[in-house]
Order: C-alpha cells, then sequence, then structure tokens
C-alpha cells in the first residue's frame, strides 16, 4: 500500500470518529451550532480526502452527508434522528470501505452500488428541500436589496436574515420582532407587510403580516441557532464576502477601474503618503461613485475626507473595498453555508502533534526495558564493590544512584509515551448503546465521567470487548423495560454510567446501571443446576459470593439467549481478558437498585512490582498486588488435608502448596523447622505458597513468554536480574486453578 | 393597562405592551385619526402592536425607553413615516 492510501486511512478515520462523535452529540442537544460545524468541517475534510485518492464513491456517499448538514446549517432542515441515523450509516459505510482497503490494499471493487445507496437515503431525506440547496439567484435578491439601503453594515454584515412568520404566530405566543432585534451581532433591522397592509379599519390585529430582515454580524450557524423553532418562513443567508474584481458588478467597467486604482493608492499609501494623497483619492473615488449615480456611497466616502486627518486611511479602505464588494453574489450566495475553515486548522493541529508508528515507540520501550536490566547490573556490581572494599565501591555507588534517578524518570516519560485517554474506547459505545438501546426497545441513556482518564495504549485497546460484554449485559440482563420501570417508580429512561478514574497505579474503571440488579436467588438456583459449584458450597456462599458467580466459566442467568449477550460466556470471558493484563474484575449489586462492575486495571502492562522469592533453587518473582501477607510458621502446624496441606491463619483455613513442587523440582522438604509461606490472593481464593526464602521487591520490565517457553504454565513472563540470571514471574490466576 | 387616550388627544403607550393591546390599540387609532402616538415610556412593544402601528403610521413621538424599540424600531419608522 503507498504511503498517501496509509495516509488517507489514518484521517479519514480520526474524521469519521469524530463525525460519529458530534453526530451522537447533536442527537441530545440539536441546538449546538459550534457541534454541527463541527461535523460539517469533519465530513467536508473526509469528502476533501476521498477526492485526493481519487475514491470516487465515497466522494459521492460523504457529498450526500455534507448536503444535508449544509441544510441544517443554513437553517433549511432541523436534524431530526432519522438524519443523523442517515449520516451515522453514511460514516460506517466509510469505515467498511476503509477496512477494505486496509486489508486489500486496493479501493473496493463493489462500491458504486453501496454509495447509491447511501444517497438514496440522503435524497429521500432532503426530499423536497433538494432544491432549496441550489437556490437561484432570485431567491437572494432582497439579501442584496437589504445589503443596498444599508451600506453602513456592508462591512461587517456576515449574514442576513427574512423572517416571514406563520399568520397565526402570535396566537402561538411568538414575538418575531423581538426575537429578530435580539439576534446576536445585529447590524440593521426591518420591518414590513407580507401582503400589503389593508385600510386601518380592516387590519385584523392578531394576524401576522409583517416580512421581517436584519443583517448581522453573527455567523449563518449562530443565526440559525437563535432563530431555531420560529415559525413560517425563515430565510438565512451567509453573505460572501468578495475580492473586488472577481465578480461582476453594476458598476461601469471605467468606473470600477479608477476605484480600484484609488483602492491601491489607499493601500499601498499606508504611511507614505500624506493627508492629502489620501484626501485626493478620496475625492477622486467619491466623484466616480456619483457620476455612477452611487450618490449614498459617494456620501460615506465624502465624509470622510470631511472627518479630518486622524485614521482616515483604514476606513476610506473599508469603504472602499465595500464599494467594489459584489453586488451581485449570484451562485455564490446560493451556497448554503460559506467553506469551512480547514485548512487552518490543520496547520494548527500537525505543528503540535507528531503522527508515531506504535511500533518505534515499543522498541524504544523494549530498550528502555534492556537499559533497566543494565542498571540492575551496575547495582550488582556497586555491591560487590563494596562488599570487596574496594576503593571505588563509593564512587560506583554515586554513579549508580544518578543513573539510577535518570532511567527511571525516561522509563517514565517513554511509557507516558504509550498512554492514551480512555476516551479512545469511550467513545465508541455512545452508538453502540443507541443501537443496542433501539435493537431491545429499552430507552437508555449513557452518562459517561472521567473519559479524559489515561491508561496503557495496550490496556486501553484491550478495554473494548469486556466493556461491550459488560453494557449489553446491563441492556440486556439489568435495565427493566420501560413500563416495568415505570411501575418501580423509576423513570422510563434507564441510565448507565460508564466511568473512569485514577486510583495511585491503578485505572478504575466502573460501569453502573440503575436497572433491577441480580437476582441472587436465581443465580443460586442457576448455579446449582448448571453444576457451577457444589451444592453444599452454594449453600455456604454469602450474597456477595453468589453475585460473582456469574463470572464463573459456563454461567449464564438470560431464560433465552439472545443476540446480543446470554451465551453465558460474557462475564468469564471478560474476568480471563481482564486477568490477563493484570486487572480484576468485581461486581455489587443491589436488589432493585442496579448493578456496578469495577474495574480495576494497572496503568501500565509494562511495568510491574513484583516480590522475588527463592524456590527449589530458583528465583521466581510474584506479582506484588497479588501478595496478600508473607507468614512464617512452625512446619508442624501445616495439616495435611488429603493429598495436599493446609495452613490457618486467623481462623481461616489456606490450601499451601511447595511452589518447587509445583514447579517440577523433585527433592524432598525436610519436615523440621519454619516454613515460609507466601499467602496470594486471586478472585476472592487465597492460597499459601511455600518458598525457601523471600528476596525484595522490584520495579521490572516483564517480558512475554514466547517461543518454546510459550506453554509453560503457571509462569507470565521473565526479566533479566542485575547478576544475568532470569527471574520467572508467576502467574498466580493459573497456578491456583 | 398600558395603552391609553391622555386628556391632550394622545396615544400614550407605557411600560410593557402585550400582544392583547394591538385590538385597542387599532380602536384608539381608528376614532382618533391623526392622533400622535407618544411611546416615550414604552419599555417594550409585541409584534402585534408593533404591527398596528406599522400599518397605521401615525407620527410617532420617542424614543421610547426600551433599548431595543428606540434602536431599531423608532428611526425606522419616523423615517417611514415622512
Amino acid at each position: 500500500m503507498n504511503e498517501m492510501l496509509q495516509q488517507f486511512l489514518v484521517e479519514s478515520r480520526e474524521l469519521a470518529d469524530q463525525a460519529t462523535e458530534g453526530l451522537l452529540a447533536l442527537e441530545r442537544t440539536p441546538q449546538d451550532a459550534d457541534q454541527l460545524d463541527a461535523v460539517f468541517r469533519a465530513v467536508h475534510t473526509l469528502k476533501g480526502s476521498a477526492g485526493i485518492v481519487d475514491f470516487h464513491a465515497m466522494d459521492r456517499a460523504v457529498h450526500a452527508a455534507e448536503d444535508l448538514l449544509s441544510a441544517a446549517r443554513a437553517g433549511k432542515c432541523v436534524l431530526d434522528a432519522a438524519m443523523i441515523g442517515h449520516c451515522l450509516a453514511c460514516l460506517d459505510q466509510v469505515l467498511q470501505w476503509l477496512d477494505t482497503i486496509e486489508r486489500t490494499g486496493e479501493l473496493p471493487q463493489a462500491c458504486e452500488a453501496e454509495a447509491d445507496r447511501i444517497t438514496a437515503r440522503f435524497g429521500a431525506a432532503l426530499g423536497e428541500d433538494a432544491p432549496a440547496s441550489t437556490a437561484t439567484a432570485a431567491d437572494t435578491a432582497w439579501s442584496r436589496e437589504l445589503l443596498a439601503r444599508h451600506p453602513g453594515a456592508r462591512a461587517q454584515a456576515v449574514t442576513a436574515v427574512r423572517h416571514t412568520p406563520d399568520p397565526e404566530c402570535f396566537f402561538h405566543g411568538e414575538d418575531p420582532i423581538s426575537q429578530l432585534t435580539a439576534l446576536p451581532g445585529l447590524l440593521a433591522f426591518e420591518a414590513g407587510s407580507a401582503a400589503p397592509w389593508p385600510p386601518l379599519a380592516s387590519l385584523d390585529p392578531f394576524r401576522c403580516n409583517l416580512v421581517l430582515a436584519a443583517l448581522t454580524q453573527a455567523s449563518a450557524a449562530e443565526t440559525v441557532a437563535h432563530l431555531r423553532g420560529c415559525s413560517g418562513t425563515c430565510e438565512i443567508i451567509p453573505i460572501a464576502l468578495e475580492l473586488p474584481g472577481s465578480t461582476t458588478t453594476d458598476l461601469p467597467a471605467e468606473a470600477r477601474e479608477l476605484l480600484t486604482a484609488q483602492l491601491e493608492l489607499v493601500r499601498d499609501g499606508a504611511s507614505s503618503r500624506s493627508f492629502g494623497h489620501l484626501a485626493s483619492a478620496a475625492q477622486t473615488a467619491a466623484n466616480v461613485l456619483r457620476s455612477c449615480g452611487r450618490h449614498d456611497d459617494a456620501e460615506v466616502v465624502a465624509r470622510l475626507v470631511a472627518g479630518g486627518p486622524q485614521d482616515m486611511q483604514q476606513p476610506l479602505q473599508a469603504a472602499l473595498v465595500n464599494v467594489l464588494a459584489p453586488e451581485a453574489p449570484g451562485m455564490q450566495m446560493a451556497l448554503a453555508a460559506p467553506e469551512p475553515p480547514a485548512a487552518p486548522l490543520r496547520a494548527e493541529t500537525t505543528s503540535r502533534t507528531l503522527r508515531v508508528d506504535a511500533e518505534r515507540i515499543d522498541s524504544l520501550v523494549r530498550l528502555t526495558g534492556e537499559l533497566t536490566v543494565a542498571r540492575n547490573g551496575l547495582a550488582h556490581l556497586a555491591s560487590l564493590a563494596f562488599r570487596e572494599a574496594n576503593p571505588l565501591a563509593a564512587a560506583l555507588k554515586a554513579r549508580h544512584a544518578a543513573f539510577d534517578h535518570l532511567i527511571s524518570e525516561m522509563q517514565r516519560s517513554v511509557l507516558a509515551l504509550r498512554v492514551l485517554p480512555l476516551r479512545v474506547v469511550f467513545q465508541r459505545f455512545p452508538r453502540l448503546l443507541r443501537e443496542i438501546s433501539e435493537a431491545l426497545d429499552r430507552p437508555v441513556a449513557l452518562k459517561i465521567v472521567g473519559e479524559e482518564t489515561e491508561a496503557d495504549k495496550a490496556i486501553v485497546e484491550m478495554l473494548f470487548e469486556p466493556l461491550l460484554h459488560v453494557i449489553r449485559n446491563a441492556m440486556d440482563h439489568g435495565i427493566e423495560t420501560a413500563t416495568l420501570r415505570a411501575g418501580r417508580g423509576k423513570p422510563r429512561a434507564g441510565t448507565i454510567e460508564l466511568r473512569a478514574a485514577r486510583q495511585g497505579d491503578q485505572v478504575m474503571i466502573e460501569i453502573t446501571d440503575d436497572g433491577g440488579g441480580v437476582d441472587v436467588q436465581r443465580v443460586r438456583a442457576v448455579a446449582a443446576q448448571r453444576g457451577v459449584a457444589a451444592p453444599e458450597v452454594l449453600a455456604a456462599l454469602s450474597d456477595a459470593q453468589i453475585t460473582d458467580l456469574v463470572f464463573a466459566p459456563g454461567f449464564s442467568t438470560a431464560a433465552e439467549v439472545t443476540a446480543l449477550s446470554g451465551r453465558g460466556v460474557g462475564m468469564d470471558a471478560v474476568r480471563t481478558a481482564v486477568a490477563r493484563i493484570g486487572g480484576r474484575v468485581s461486581i455489587h449489586s443491589m436488589a432493585g437498585r442496579g448493578t456496578t462492575v469495577r474495574f480495576m486495571l494497572p496503568f501500565s502492562v509494562m511495568m510491574t512490582t513484583v516480590m522475588s522469592v527463592e524456590a527449589g533453587g530458583q528465583m521466581f518473582g510474584v506479582p506484588l498486588d497479588t501478595v496478600v501477607e508473607t507468614i512464617r510458621v512452625p512446619r508442624s502446624s501445616l495439616a495435611a488435608v488429603g493429598a495436599a496441606r493446609a495452613v490457618v491463619v486467623r481462623d481461616q483455613t489456606i490450601p499451601v502448596l511447595d511452589l518447587g513442587q509445583m514447579l517440577g523440582e523433585t527433592g524432598s522438604r525436610q519436615d523440621t523447622g519454619d516454613a515460609t509461606i507466601v499467602i496470594a490472593a486471586f478472585a476472592g481464593q487465597r492460597c499459601g505458597l511455600e518458598v525457601d526464602a523471600l528476596g525484595e521487591r522490584l520495579d521490572i520490565i516483564l517480558k512475554p513468554l514466547d517461543g518454546l517457553l510459550a506453554g509453560i504454565p503457571g509462569i507470565s513472563g521473565t526479566t533479566l536480574l542485575g547478576d544475568g540470571r532470569v527471574l520467572l514471574v508467576l502467574d498466580v490466576a493459573e497456578l491456583l486453578q | 393597562m398600558s395603552i391609553s387616550l391622555t386628556a391632550s388627544g394622545k396615544i400614550l403607550l407605557e411600560g410593557e405592551c402585550p400582544h392583547e393591546e394591538a385590538e385597542q390599540l387599532l380602536q384608539l387609532l381608528l376614532s382618533t385619526p391623526g392622533a400622535v402616538v407618544d411611546w416615550r415610556p414604552c419599555t417594550s412593544a409585541h409584534s402585534a402592536v408593533i404591527q398596528v402601528l406599522l400599518a397605521a403610521t401615525p407620527p410617532m413621538l420617542g424614543p421610547p425607553a426600551g433599548a431595543a424599540l428606540a434602536r431599531w424600531l423608532h428611526s425606522y419608522m419616523t423615517a417611514r413615516g415622512k
């Protein structure tokens, strides 16, 4: 695939995501003109990039969406749910095309038909409105006349408005004049009659016969937002600001030439020319205008001269530009909205950020890992030198300390490169939730809190599937139907809250629904029926422990398997996926009030804190977050339970495994003296690991096992120790199974 | 009542003139042709009231107290009346 196509893929995905996000926001706040502008800009740029790689089908499809958005910006239509749906469908199609391009390296073959389907949807949506987006010059004549009547406003006018309220509007509580005179940045206002005023005696004072017109400094989008909800017709036209000379005006060519020459004189003469020069230029311009019958404009220019030399250059220049501005903007005016300022925006963002291949950052992380190993080696040397009373020991130790500090700093910065905000994954949910909510016909609002919370890229990227499972479960089993909710005195629409927060070295994500909570009795019954645990075990479990069984393999309480969830793999898969990156999932439920599923995730998967232990002559690392405590007990207190052993700690019986034996060590232990036991916990289970000696706490960069070692059970990865030995890091979850 | 006929024969618009008073204003204008409308004490007027003034084009005494009325309507209406 060539580089341009690659760039196109990256950018188009970003733009499509931006647009999708914006559209979903618009659905919640349809009045948000800024949001509409942002969506329009993204879609517009997306269309442009399709053009660059000659992808005509995409160009066509996105163009259709752009037309609709453009009509909405100009106030010709209001985006409703169906229209937003069309736009989302279009973006969906674009994303599918992008996937195809990524897979095949070529533009998709059968895309024309798909583009037809998309444009057909938009065609139907725009319906009668479609011709409006290609308004003729006649439709905009009023705006030119309005400008002509208010020459003083032309320099600043951005938008022209003509509002013909519905004749019945007074009965609906509308006050169109107040509304229009309250327009932001209003420059000129006129009120006239739609039909000629009847004789006063037959005037119906409660029937609106007004036509209101205004010129404002506000953008078309702002004006649209201000006038949304007005009855009758509301024409809002952006006033094209053209440089003189580009289009025809009603000034004769010679007059234009003369005026342009004066303008150039004024422009060039900003500082060097005297008042006299400016005054004579102004006088000439005024004369030319007068000779063309433009007395108003001539008056404006002449008054400037009369005003004296202070600051005459600027207003004179502005006045001349105004006069030369096209009187008949023709089709330019017909464009529903001005071109979005896409180019400057881009320049701004590219200068501050750099797009780097994730591979390169990963290799930097690996190198930093090696550096850490090298540093540990130096630490080893320093302590050797110290023990042998080498004169260099002190200097070596000082160097090591400096080195240590720098490397820690570097490690932090490098890991920060891999950090992404959770927004990356969270932003996909509003859209999905909308679909699920429609499919299940259960209205649900999604609340996202803390989406700026950051975590390692690897974690952010793996989160989507587990979170989706949990959210689907919440929709399917948690949130009740609208009628049931109404019966329980809850708002009809359910709420799902997705909350993220940084807690020390960990990132917490909570998914809370305000549904019915987990039905503990049902979970107990189903667990017994499916043999998830023995009946006597189930009987002994507390409600919280029973609730936790939803994570057990092969468990599902859904009465029927739906397309969404209930295949009995969801929550099990969630716990496994989260455990794989060193995280934990827990569930808290309150009957009738809702359920919270909490993910506790490490901030970075690359750095792990372990406690080193020795067993069977080999060093092992136990991830520190699984270690509950370490104890020393007389070997005599280890009781044999069947083939295994157990120890009683604070009235709790904990099974004890011999780490050396478990990992293939054959030598047998003596049965006297004390036993050193590390108590580890995972998913609520506790287990003691008997070791020969306890080591120290180490910050390591874990390397996953690969090649021949990949299959070793109970080991999650390795790292090199300072003295060159390999530290095997235990996978406690796997050991406990 | 914010619309009234003064002893001197002027039609006085005071304070806020809601849409219900458009009818009364129309009646006053019809019964006293040529009367001056004094809207200096007027702070705001509904479109229906302004519509009657636009249709009747009486001589206006102003500017009204309401800033929007003074800025956007008074000069416009007096200029049009000329």
